[in-house]
């Protein structure tokens, strides 16, 4: 167990009950973090940490329970309460305002002001300089935020939590868009507020960086505490265990291990001396059917570019494209889906989904001219179409006519899949298919891809996730500052092998 | 969990939201029918109906638009150009299918020049619309100078606005087609769920390779061709035409009775029925004040509270 505190906890909860209509979301839930405590909250899609986080940084009142920081009892259901007592959020989507600098952003919306409600602009910088100080930080104050790197621009949303003499740090899934090295580097960050005294909660579904950053954690089920444990006291085979029973653990160790040597078919897409100026250059692709190849490597290494380039969003400068032999040039996504290829993007609400419409008319989307009788659209065939879909990906709930905006994140990333998925097997791309997505959702989406590999179609997976490439691909390649370093069997690799090709080939 | 506590509270709010408009009908409905007995006779209900059939045209039409999260300003001059157009063609002596189609013919053309400046320049829809308002007033003004042309001895022109059938003026026959093609489009045709799927993600759109920019010049050349059959049908109503029609605030009504009908300004969520009960709305409540003689200031300033009221509700919806 947690050796017992010296100091006070900064936040404990307790009883903490949310209860919905008939659905009883989180059920007599405690919480407890001491300074310098680094807290892993984890637990798959529905079991509950998004309320509890959203209770402790006031934005809903829970049914039942207390809080209490730094020892004082709080009134639950009030963001504003929560920030003033020090308890911060930093959430996965930055909420920084790119347009201004660093340092107005760490101030923004509470500047320090002298006589007549002016910017006190030289104190503003002399508390910012200190707080970089304290903290071990360095950043440039002046320039504009939104022309970070995303770590930096963490970083960034860090300082303003610590202007706010933050004593309680929730993190919610902070490194969702980061690459590996990034991800170090905030981890060193996070090392420092521990040893100024701030308790961390960090919500990931990676167990990777769980098990490399926190100290405890605390894992939900179903709205209650399954485990409390020093991370140091519990495998990582046994949490994803509790987090997901213990049937679905099972299954997802099967299927990796399950990879074999694959016979592959022909040549789907044959790129030869892709270049963009400035962005990539010589890029050699084979991808074949009924492969899946991954192209890992560090964020900026231009792998989103260059699928986007292929896909005809981003025009090429130099290269030739083959599909089946046949010489394309792309020029727009309709061109390279009449030519066969899907992508998924990255960022699925920015460019994958329509929120407000329905299951059906998502998954539908791409391939609408499938329902076209003359001037008129075949709603009961899109109907049809769809419901069978949901059924082979098993998305819940399983309705066509729900809005894609109430689903779960891990549901939205299937319906965003399903629309590559209907019919002949083509070529697909996906862009970081499984970020925010959680561990029972993220198996399923392998088990879709495998699937669809074996049915012939010819996958690519841009991925920063080592054990996913691992997981998933047939083939691996590196990708480096625009340019695809090296290729490899993926039954060759081992992640510590992956880790280090990548790094050598930065 | 997250998702239930955003539906449940997002289910409540869109409950009253989607109720609201309806509700808010009948409790207008009954104030105005007791405080004046001559509002519920049916002569006042058919004029009702007639007065909004113009601004009903033209709000239906320009739903398309505010669904993909644009707008269209230039509504008003438009509908003064297409009757200056008509009116010339039939005094050329052509046939009144030719005046009313050469008519419809300049909207649409004004139309799809708007959309393809926004569309294919990707400049902003209000900036476009808004230049485009000046610019096609001024080209009335020059077709039509600051004149009346009165439209005489064309009883089959001067039928379209002013005739009847079954006992209901044809404007509203109009007005009722042009909801129903369009209801139609919206539900049964690609380019209707290609209109929302713009208005909700537009970059998703076109990585799910649609051709966004031909869909967004369309809308813009069906909001023009509504405006330009407006003009028409109240060119022949008052058997005029002139180049100083649908006057500045023409554009308002029509973006009022959008909105207020539950269609989202920022693109998306709407429907052309909403527009309807929109329409209705406001013309209920424009009538009912004439006859409690409510002064026009007071109109316009309970004009302007409504959209605001109807805007909260459209953003929780």
């Amino acid at each position: 167990m947690i050796p017992a505190a010296i100091r006070e906890p900064v936040i404990v909860g307790r009883g903490l009950t949310q209860v919905y209509g008939a659905a009883t979301v989180l059920d007599d839930v405690d919480i407890r973090i001491d300074p310098g405590e680094v807290r892993a909250l984890i637990g798959s899609n529905g079991a509950g940490k998004s309320t509890l986080v959203k209770i402790l940084t006031g934005a809903v009142r829970p049914t039942a329970g207390t809080v209490e920081v730094v020892g004082q009892q709080v009134h639950l259901g009030s963001p504003s309460e929560m920030i003033g007592r020090g308890v911060a959020c930093i959430y996965q989507h930055s909420n920084l305002a790119p347009a201004l600098s660093v340092l107005d952003n760490i101030f923004l919306g509470r500047n320090p002001t002298r006589r007549l409600g002016l910017v006190d602009r030289p104190r503003q910088r002399r508390e910012a300089q200190a707080l970089l100080a304290r903290h071990g930080i360095q950043i440039d104050l002046d320039v504009p935020a939104g022309s970070l790197p995303a770590v930096k621009q963490k970083e960034v949303e860090i300082l303003k939590a610590l202007a706010l003499d933050a004593k309680v740090l929730l993190m919610d899934e902070p490194t969702g868009w980061l690459a590996s090295a990034d991800v170090a580097n905030l981890h060193a960050t996070i090392r420092k507020l521990k040893g100024q005294g701030v308790g961390i909660l960090y919500i990931s579904h990676m167990l990777d960086e769980v098990f490399a950053i926190c100290d405890t954690m605390t894992i939900l089920r179903d709205g209650r505490v399954v485990a409390e444990n020093a991370v140091a006291d519990i495998s990582r085979a046994r949490a994803i265990e509790l987090m997901i029973g213990r049937q679905l653990a099972a299954q997802t160790k099967e299927a990796s291990e399950a990879r074999v040597s694959r016979m592959t078919g022909s040549v789907r897409l044959k790129a030869r001396g892709l270049a963009r100026n400035g962005v990539f250059s010589g890029v050699d692709i084979d991808l074949n059917a009924g492969e899946i190849l991954c192209i890992t490597g560090l964020i900026g290494s231009k792998r989103t570019e260059l699928v986007r380039a292929i896909f005809g969003c981003e025009s090429l400068d130099a290269g030739s494209i083959e599909i089946d032999g046949a010489p394309i040039a792309v020029k727009s996504p309709s061109e390279a889906i009449a030519a066969g290829i899907g992508l998924v993007p990255e960022d699925r609400h920015r460019d994958g989904l329509m929120l407000g419409l329905s299951v059906s008319e998502n998954l539908m989307m791409a391939t609408l001219g499938r329902f076209r009788r003359g001037l008129l659209l075949d709603r009961g065939g899109m109907a049809t179409a769809a419901r069978r879909l949901i059924a082979s990906l098993n998305v819940k709930p399983a309705s066509e006519t729900r809005q894609v905006r109430l689903l779960s994140g891990g549901n939205q990333q299937k319906v965003l899949l399903g629309k590559w998925l209907d019919g002949r097997p083509g070529i697909l791309m996906l862009d970081e298919p499984t970020v925010g997505v959680d561990v029972g959702a993220k198996a399923e989406i392998y088990d879709i891809l495998r699937a669809a590999r074996d049915e012939g179609a010819a996958i690519l997976v841009v991925s920063s996730d080592i054990e996913e490439v691992l997981a998933i691909g047939d083939r691996v390649g590196v990708m480096s500052a625009g340019r695809l370093v090296s290729v490899h069997p993926a039954k060759a690799l081992t992640a510590s092998s992956l880790v280090t090709m990548i790094g050598e080939a930065a | 969990m997250s998702e239930t506590t955003s539906i449940s509270v997002a289910s409540a709010w869109r409950l009253a939201a989607t109720h609201a408009l309806p509700v808010s009908i009948a409790i207008v409905v009954a104030v105005f029918a007791v405080a004046e007995p001559a509002f519920l006779t049916p002569d006042n209900l058919l004029g009702i109906v007639r007065q909004i059939a113009l601004v009903g045209i033209m709000a239906a039409a320009s739903t398309f638009v505010i669904m993909t999260g644009g707008v269209d300003l230039s509504v008003g001059p438009v509908l003064a150009l297409a009757g200056l157009v008509a009116y010339f063609v039939l005094g050329a002596g052509y046939p009144v299918p030719v005046a009313v189609l050469a008519g419809l013919g300049i909207g649409l053309f004004i139309g799809l020049l708007n959309g393809a400046a926004i569309g294919f320049l990707d400049l902003p829809p209000i900036i476009v619309t808004l230049a485009s308002l000046s610019i096609v007033r001024g080209a009335a003004l020059i077709v039509g100078g600051p004149d009346l042309h009165s439209i005489r001895d064309q009883p089959i022109y001067s039928a379209i606005g002013t005739g009847s059938l079954a006992g209901i003026p044809l404007p509203v026959w109009i007005f009722a087609a042009v909801v129903l093609l369009l209801v139609f489009v919206q539900v049964r045709t690609p380019f209707g769920l290609l209109v929302a799927a713009l208005g909700e993600n537009e970059r998703a759109a076109r990585l799910s390779g649609h051709r966004t920019r031909i869909t967004k010049m369309l809308v813009y050349g069906l909001s023009a061709t509504g405006a330009a059959l407006a003009g028409i049908v109240l060119s022949s109503q008052v058997h005029t035409a002139s180049a100083t029609y649908g006057p500045f605030g023409t554009e308002l009504d029509v973006i009022a009775a959008i909105v207020v009908g539950g269609t989202s300004i920022m693109g998306g969520n709407g429907s052309v029925v909403r527009t309807v009960v929109g329409v209705l709305f406001l013309g209920v409540v424009s009538n009912g004040m004439n006859l409690l003689n409510v002064p026009i200031d007071v109109q316009l300033i309970a004009k302007g509270a409504i959209i605001v009221v109807a805007l909260g509700l459209s953003a929780r919806r």
